[in-house]
C-alpha cells in the first residue's frame, strides 16, 4: 500500500514527564494517511501517554504534536471533531443501552453516522437495547469501537483494543480494524501482542521506557536483526550441540525448553547435513521444523527481556 | 443545547435505572413524610381544639357554652384569655372564643326591645386556614341561631362576631416536619451527587467524554440541571403528600419557596461537587457521603426544634448549612419559628455555595 500526501500525525521529540518519571522521553514518528500504525511495547513503555497527548487529553511538556497538520494544543476542538477514540479501559455509562450510547455520543459531534448502520457494522444489532453493563467483554469492546466511529472520523486511536479478550473475540475485532482500514481511514493502535501488530499494522514502532527503539514494517524489523532462520528439533543426547555447530550454514546452536535450535543462513544445506548425520547414527530428529524470527525475538534482542514480562 | 439535553437525559436514565440512587433521592424522603405524618397525626384526634374564655360568667354565657359544646367538631378548653392565648401559641388550641362581660345584660335588654349588642371575640391563626374555616363557620352559625332564639324577627342582632388574628408561633409536628424533610431531601440529593461523579471518573467516562468535542461546562451544567429537576420532583412529592395526606397548610409566597428550594439544592450540590473532588474511589464515595449527611441530618435542628437542643449542640448546629435551609423553608412555607432572619438564611446558603464551588473548581480531577 502506498501512502501519500501530508501525514495525519506528526510527532517530533515529544516529552512528557511526571516528576522523575520520564513517561515519554523524546518520541518522534509520523503516520501517513490510510496507514495502520502500531505502537508495540510492554506496560509503562509510554504508548498510552503518547496516544493521550495526540487525543488532546494531556498537555505535552515539549515537542511538536500535530494531527491533520494542526497543533493539538491550539486546535483541540476541531481535531476532536475528526478523530475517533477508544480508551484502554472501557468507559461507558453502565445503565445506558447500546443504542442510547451511540445516540448520546453522536450528539457531541457536528457530523455523525446513522446509529443503526453503525451498530450493525460492529455486529451488535441484536444487542442494541441491552444495557452496556450486561454486554460481554468482546461486545463492550466492539461498542467502544462503534462509539469511536460515531462521527465517521478520518483518524482512529485504539489503545490496546484486544487486551483481556478471548482469541475468538480478538479475531472478530481484528476483522473490524481491517474493515476500517479498507475504508481508507488511518489508525494508530497500541498493543502488547506482537501477533496483533504483525496482523494489523503497516508499520510498527517498538517502544520501551519512553523511547522508540525501532520503527518500520514488521518484515523490516525482523530482517534488520535476524538474517538467519532457525532449524529446531527435540534435543537428543546423540546429537550434541557442539557437533551440530559445525554443520553447513549454521551460525550458532543453542538449546532451550528441550529443543535444539540451529540458526542458519542456508536452511536447506543445514537440514541436509543434519539428516545425514542422524542417518549415520540410525536415529531420526523428532519434531523437526523451521522457524522465522518474530517481533517477539526482535523485542527480546532489543531489550534483553520478553515483551510481556 | 441539543447536547446539553441529551447528556441530561442520559444522566437521568442512569439515575432512574439505579435503584439504590433512586431510593435515596426520591423514596427515602417520601417514606419519611409518610412515616412521620402517620406517627404524629395519629396522636391528635380530628376535633378542633378551641379555647373558651367566659368573661360574663352568667347563665346566658353558660347556655351559649352548652350550644358550642354540642358541636361535634369542636372541643372546648376553659381558661382565662391569657392562658388560652399561651395555649394557642403552644399549638394546644387552634382558636379562642371570648365571651365578653355583659352578655346576659345585653340579651335581657334586647328581649325588652332595647337596642343592645355584644361582640364575641374569635381568635384564629391565618396560617391555619382550614381550621379557621371550620371554627369561623361554627361560631357564625351559633351566633345567628342565638340571635334568632332571643330576638323578635327583624330586630338588630345582639350577638356579633369580631375576628381577631393571633399567629401561633408553634405549629403542629407534621407541619414542622414537612419543610424539614424537604430540606433533608435537598441536602441528600446534593451530597449524593458526589457518588455518580466519582463513579464516572473512576470508570473513565469523564476522560472518554474529554476526548470528544463536548465542552466541560456542558458536562457540569447537565449535572446541575438533572439535580435541580430532581429537587423540583422532591419538593412536589413531599409538599404534595404533606398537603393531601396530612393537611399541612403552605402559607408562604410561592416565589420565595421555589427560590429557597433551588438555592438549597444548589448549595448542597456544590458541596457534593466539592466532596467528589476529594474522594478517590467508588467505595470511598458511599462512605464519605454517609459520614457527611448523617450529622447534617441529626445535628442541624431540622428534626428537633432548635430550642430543645442543649447549648453546645445549638452552637454546632449554627455552623451547619442545613440548619439555615431548614429554617428558610420553614419560614417561607409554614411560617414557623425562625432561627435567623430569612435574609441571613439565604446569605449563609449563598456563602456555602460560593465557597464549595470555588474549592471544587480548583481541585476537581477529571481522571
Amino acid at each position: 500500500m502506498t501512502h501519500s500526501g501530508e501525514p495525519v500525525i506528526r510527532v517530533a521529540d515529544l516529552k512528557k514527564h511526571y516528576g522523575d518519571i520520564k513517561a515519554v522521553d523524546g518520541v518522534s514518528f509520523e503516520v501517513a494517511r490510510g496507514e495502520v500504525f502500531g505502537m508495540l511495547g510492554p506496560n509503562g513503555a509510554g504508548k498510552t501517554t503518547t496516544i493521550e497527548v495526540l487525543e488532546g487529553l494531556r498537555e505535552p511538556d515539549s515537542g511538536v504534536v500535530e494531527v491533520f497538520g494542526l497543533d493539538v494544543c491550539k486546535h483541540p476542538d476541531s481535531i476532536k471533531q475528526r478523530i475517533g477514540v477508544q480508551l484502554q479501559s472501557v468507559a461507558l455509562y453502565p445503565r445506558l443501552t447500546v443504542a442510547e450510547l451511540v445516540d448520546l455520543f453522536g450528539s457531541f459531534f457536528d457530523h455523525r453516522v446513522p446509529a443503526k448502520q453503525l451498530i450493525d457494522a460492529v455486529d451488535l444489532g441484536e444487542r442494541a437495547n441491552v444495557r452496556s453493563m450486561n454486554l460481554s467483554g468482546g461486545q463492550q469492546q466492539r461498542l467502544s469501537i462503534a462509539l469511536a466511529l460515531v462521527n465517521d472520523p478520518d483518524l482512529i486511536f485504539l489503545d490496546e483494543p484486544t487486551t483481556g479478550l478471548d482469541p475468538q473475540a480478538r479475531r472478530s475485532l481484528w476483522d473490524l480494524v481491517k474493515g476500517i482500514q479498507a475504508k481508507g481511514k488511518s489508525v494508530l493502535l497500541t498493543t502488547h501482542y506482537m501477533e496483533e501488530a504483525a496482523e494489523l499494522c503497516d508499520r510498527v514502532a517498538i517502544m520501551d521506557h519512553g523511547h522508540v527503539l525501532e520503527m518500520g514494517t514488521v518484515q523490516e524489523l525482523i530482517g534488520r536483526r535476524f538474517k538467519e532462520r532457525a532449524v529446531f528439533f527435540d534435543t537428543s543426547a546423540q546429537l550434541p550441540s557442539q557437533k551440530l555447530a559445525g554443520l553447513a550454514g549454521v551460525t550458532r546452536a543453542s538449546q532451550e525448553d528441550g529443543q535444539t535450535l540451529l540458526y542458519s543462513k542456508d536452511v536447506p544445506s543445514t537440514i541436509g547435513a543434519l539428516l545425514a548425520m542422524a542417518d549415520d547414527l540410525s536415529i531420526e530428529p523428532k519434531n523437526l521444523g523451521i522457524r522465522q524470527a518474530t517481533l517477539e525475538d526482535v523485542f527480546l534482542d532489543l531489550t534483553g527481556r520478553a515483551l510481556r514480562d | 443545547m441539543k447536547t446539553l439535553i441529551g447528556l441530561t437525559v442520559a444522566n437521568l436514565k442512569s439515575l432512574v435505572r439505579d435503584r439504590a440512587a433512586l431510593f435515596w433521592t426520591l423514596f427515602f424522603p417520601v417514606m419519611f413524610v409518610l412515616l412521620f405524618g402517620v406517627l404524629f397525626s395519629g396522636s391528635s384526634d380530628s376535633k378542633v381544639d378551641v379555647g373558651w374564655v367566659d368573661q360574663d360568667g352568667t347563665t346566658a354565657s353558660a347556655s351559649l357554652r352548652a350550644t358550642f359544646a354540642d358541636v361535634q367538631l369542636l372541643k372546648l378548653h376553659d381558661g382565662t384569655l391569657d392562658e388560652e392565648k399561651a395555649a394557642m401559641q403552644r399549638g394546644d388550641v387552634s382558636a379562642i372564643v371570648v365571651v365578653p362581660a355583659g352578655l346576659q345584660t345585653a340579651t335581657a335588654s334586647a328581649a325588652n326591645g332595647k337596642k343592645a349588642s355584644v361582640s364575641l371575640a374569635l381568635y384564629t391563626d391565618p396560617g391555619q386556614s382550614s381550621t379557621d374555616q371550620v371554627v369561623e363557620g361554627a361560631v357564625t352559625q351559633i351566633a345567628n341561631g342565638f340571635n334568632l332564639a332571643v330576638l323578635a324577627p327583624n330586630s338588630a342582632p345582639v350577638l356579633l362576631v369580631e375576628g381577631q388574628s393571633l399567629t401561633s408561633t408553634n405549629i403542629s409536628t407534621v407541619t414542622y416536619l414537612v419543610p424539614s424533610i424537604l430540606a433533608m431531601a435537598l441536602m441528600q440529593l446534593g451530597v449524593f451527587a458526589a457518588v455518580p461523579l466519582v463513579q464516572q471518573r473512576e470508570k473513565g467516562i469523564l476522560k472518554r467524554l474529554g476526548a470528544t468535542p463536548l465542552a466541560r461546562w456542558k458536562l457540569v451544567a447537565s449535572n446541575i440541571l438533572l439535580r435541580l429537576l430532581v429537587a423540583a420532583a422532591d419538593a412536589v412529592l413531599i409538599v404534595g403528600i404533606g398537603m393531601l395526606a396530612f393537611n399541612v397548610q403552605i402559607v408562604g409566597n410561592p416565589v420565595e419557596i421555589v427560590l429557597f428550594v433551588f438555592l438549597g439544592a444548589a448549595a448542597f450540590l456544590s458541596l457534593g461537587f466539592m466532596l467528589a473532588s476529594f474522594i478517590k474511589t467508588e467505595e470511598q464515595a458511599s462512605g464519605v457521603v454517609q459520614v457527611v449527611q448523617m450529622p447534617l441530618m441529626f445535628l442541624s435542628g431540622i428534626f428537633f426544634p432548635f430550642d430543645f437542643m442543649p447549648e453546645f449542640l445549638r452552637n454546632f448546629a449554627r455552623l451547619l448549612p442545613l440548619t439555615y435551609l431548614g429554617d428558610g423553608l420553614r419560614q417561607t412555607m409554614v411560617n414557623g419559628t425562625q432561627i435567623a432572619p430569612l435574609g441571613v438564611d439565604a446569605a449563609i446558603l449563598v456563602g456555602w455555595l460560593v465557597v464549595c464551588l470555588a474549592i471544587a473548581a480548583r481541585s476537581f480531577r477529571w481522571e
